[in-house]
């Protein structure tokens, strides 16, 4: 019965914040419609140079206004079946518009209501599932965090001639100990998990610089990545920083509280039982956690691949251009991840031994 | 020299150093995981059906990411059952979410990228979209399965005589343990991989309006959650079938007993 209301509570929230979005016109200053009816009007069969049949399709879309006095347009929109670039709309999609001139065409689909569902929906189960207090810390952090991730995107942008990789180095030690600090408490264990976590992903970028120096970047495309503001190259190295630090957090924190639970139970040990201990646990971790990263560097570059292979272009060259910075960083972080086990073990085991011998 | 040859070399050394044949394994468990991939672009190239192709790839995946990453065959076991049924419930939700939120190809911001390329290629990229989304939750996924129903192990083995609700308890302490630590693997992972358009997205000073519904953004956000969903519903999966695992278990034991 208990459980019958809880979850009935959780889809009524749910459905309340969907309700709320989809009436939110009156926050947007730009035109915002909703699309009453669709008519396919011109189709037109295709066939690229490289053989691929597809259609374009024409539609006339009757859209409604919901934050402006004129209630009802009209909008012509051509897609391609394929919808690479183009897209298909629906009776019922709430559409951004902007206004040019006398003409009005869509910056966007309205996806604020979807996004805001879903995210209410995993908010809900994070807190059903755990005591507020428990999540409360966990959403404090990451609110924390990505407060100061605006911070640095601000310092980053305000100035001509930032050092990217400097700002974001600076940041990921925030955010790691914001993390550990908000988990553990201001502990021995946080301090050494974030002394293994900061001292690992320093080894690695320093690995990454020296062998790009030395192999002058032989195999690397940094001119490939998108959406690039700033020098591709330490853009990068700061995303690589940011991205193996989590990892390596997870890694660091699973170690060093194996490690001190051995010290529980008994605190008088040598060096070599802190050390065989936690590479044994850094063993059977690091692979899953290798995994996590490598499936969302691969899959984020996997659009494009499909993009050139219906271009005509050979796997060699797709590698090349398209999954290459993905399959470097995929590898770079299992470096970090695997430099975590020894690092973490080696300071756990000094600081403790050590500890216990002064006593 | 090639520079990611190198790196790999390297990569290779460092493993068999630290891990000896469980470096060896997860080294060759990422190779296959890489070639699992490359077949999965293949038949959805060849215009199979990205529905049970992106299944049983995801299959696949998730039995070398959990398989060739742990020795212990009743915890692999269960954390396989656990992801298989996670990610089910996960591919749900993503199909809602691309029908509604339609997050696939490309946008004007790609412009440069896509010059001279042409664009009506056949394959349907909604059905693309699909496949990115659950392909990138499923090694935060099996990493969650596998973190739990190890840890949970553990206390069996030490406690082995443990009631189904002392045990529900545990589940709950370690659960939330693991839950902060696996989330912020994911958010970091997903915020490194993106950070170049974010900063793009502000120094181009987007309206806010576009930040919160245009698709590249609203993309990574959609992947980003459905990754951390991925990660709760496996604490939640896992620790109920390991307590029904262990109450199986226990009654099998008295039964025994009984006989003697």
């Amino acid at each position: 019965m208990r459980h019958t209301i809880k979850y009935g509570l959780l889809l009524v929230v749910v459905l309340f914040v969907w309700l709320f979005l989809r009436h939110d016109a009156f926050l947007y200053q730009n035109p915002v419609g909703q699309v009453t009816q669709v008519q396919a009007s011109v189709t037109q069969k295709t066939t690229d140079e490289h053989g691929n049949a597809d259609v374009m399709i024409t539609q006339r879309l009757t859209v409604k206004l919901l934050n402006r006095e004129k209630r009802i347009i009209v909008i012509h929109n051509d897609y391609a079946k394929s919808q690479v670039m183009t897209q298909k709309y629906r009776v019922g999609d709430q559409l951004l518009l902007e206004k040019v001139a006398a003409n009005t065409h869509i910056l966007s689909l309205k996806r604020d209501a979807w996004v805001g569902a879903l995210m209410t929906f995993f908010l809900a189960l994070l807190l059903m599932y755990s005591k507020w207090r428990a999540t409360s810390w966990l959403l404090l952090s990451m609110l924390i965090n990505i407060a100061l991730f605006g911070v640095a995107l601000l310092v980053d942008i305000h100035n001509k001639d930032t050092n990217v990789l400097l700002i974001f180095s600076i940041l990921s030690i925030l955010f790691a100990a914001v993390s550990l600090i908000l988990v553990l408490g201001r502990t021995l264990q946080m301090a050494l998990t974030l002394a293994a976590t900061l001292i690992t992903t320093f080894l690695t970028i320093i690995l990454l610089i020296i062998v790009l120096d030395v192999t002058h970047n032989v195999g690397v495309h940094f001119e490939t990545m998108s959406y690039v503001t700033q020098v591709p190259a330490t853009l990068f190295m700061a995303q690589t920083v940011i991205g193996v630090l989590g990892a390596v957090m997870d890694e660091a924190s699973d170690i060093v509280a194996m490690q001190f639970g051995m010290r529980r139970e008994n605190s008088i040990r040598e060096f070599g039982d802190y050390w065989h201990a936690g590479v044994s646990v850094g063993r059977e971790i690091m692979g899953t956690l290798m995994n996590v990263l490598f499936m969302i560097f691969i899959a984020e570059t996997l659009p494009m691949v499909f993009l050139m292979l219906r271009n005509g272009n050979n796997w060699a060259y797709i590698m090349d251009q398209v999954m290459n910075l993905g399959i470097l960083q995929t590898v770079i972080s299992a470096i970090g991840i695997v430099l975590a086990v020894p690092v973490t073990s080696v300071i756990v085991g000094l600081a403790l031994t050590r500890k216990a011998g002064r006593q | 020299m090639n520079t990611i040859g190198v790196l790999i070399i390297i990569l290779f050394v460092l493993m068999l150093l630290v891990g000896h044949m469980q470096g060896l394994k997860v080294f060759i468990g990422l190779l296959l995981n890489f070639a699992a991939i490359f077949v999965l672009i293949v038949l959805i190239n060849w215009q199979f059906n990205v529905y049970i192709i992106t299944g049983i790839m995801s299959l696949i995946i998730l039995a070398v990411a959990i398989y060739l990453g742990a020795e212990n065959s009743e915890v692999t076991n269960n954390a396989f059952k656990t992801s298989v049924i996670v990610v089910a419930i996960l591919m749900i939700i993503a199909v809602i979410m691309q029908y509604f939120g339609q997050f696939q190809g490309f946008t004007t911001e790609n412009s440069e990228e896509l010059e001279g390329l042409s664009l009506t290629v056949g394959i349907h990229f909604g059905d693309v979209a699909i496949a990115v989304m659950l392909l990138s939750v499923l090694g935060a996924v099996a990493e969650a399965a596998m973190a739990i129903v190890a840890d949970l192990n553990e206390v069996l083995e030490r406690t082995p005589e443990m009631t189904s609700s002392s045990l529900y308890g545990h589940a709950k302490i370690i659960g939330g343990q693991i839950l902060g630590t696996a989330i912020n693997t994911l958010f970091f992972g997903v915020l490194g991989s993106n950070l170049p358009l974010i900063i793009w997205f502000v120094r181009l000073k987007y309206p806010i309006a576009m930040f919160i519904n245009a698709k590249l953004l609203a993309t990574e956000v959609v992947t980003m959650l459905l990754g951390m969903l991925g990660i709760l519903l496996s604490i939640w999966v896992a620790s109920w079938l390991v307590v029904r695992d262990n109450v199986r278990q226990q009654k099998v034991g008295i039964r025994h007993e009984r006989d003697i």
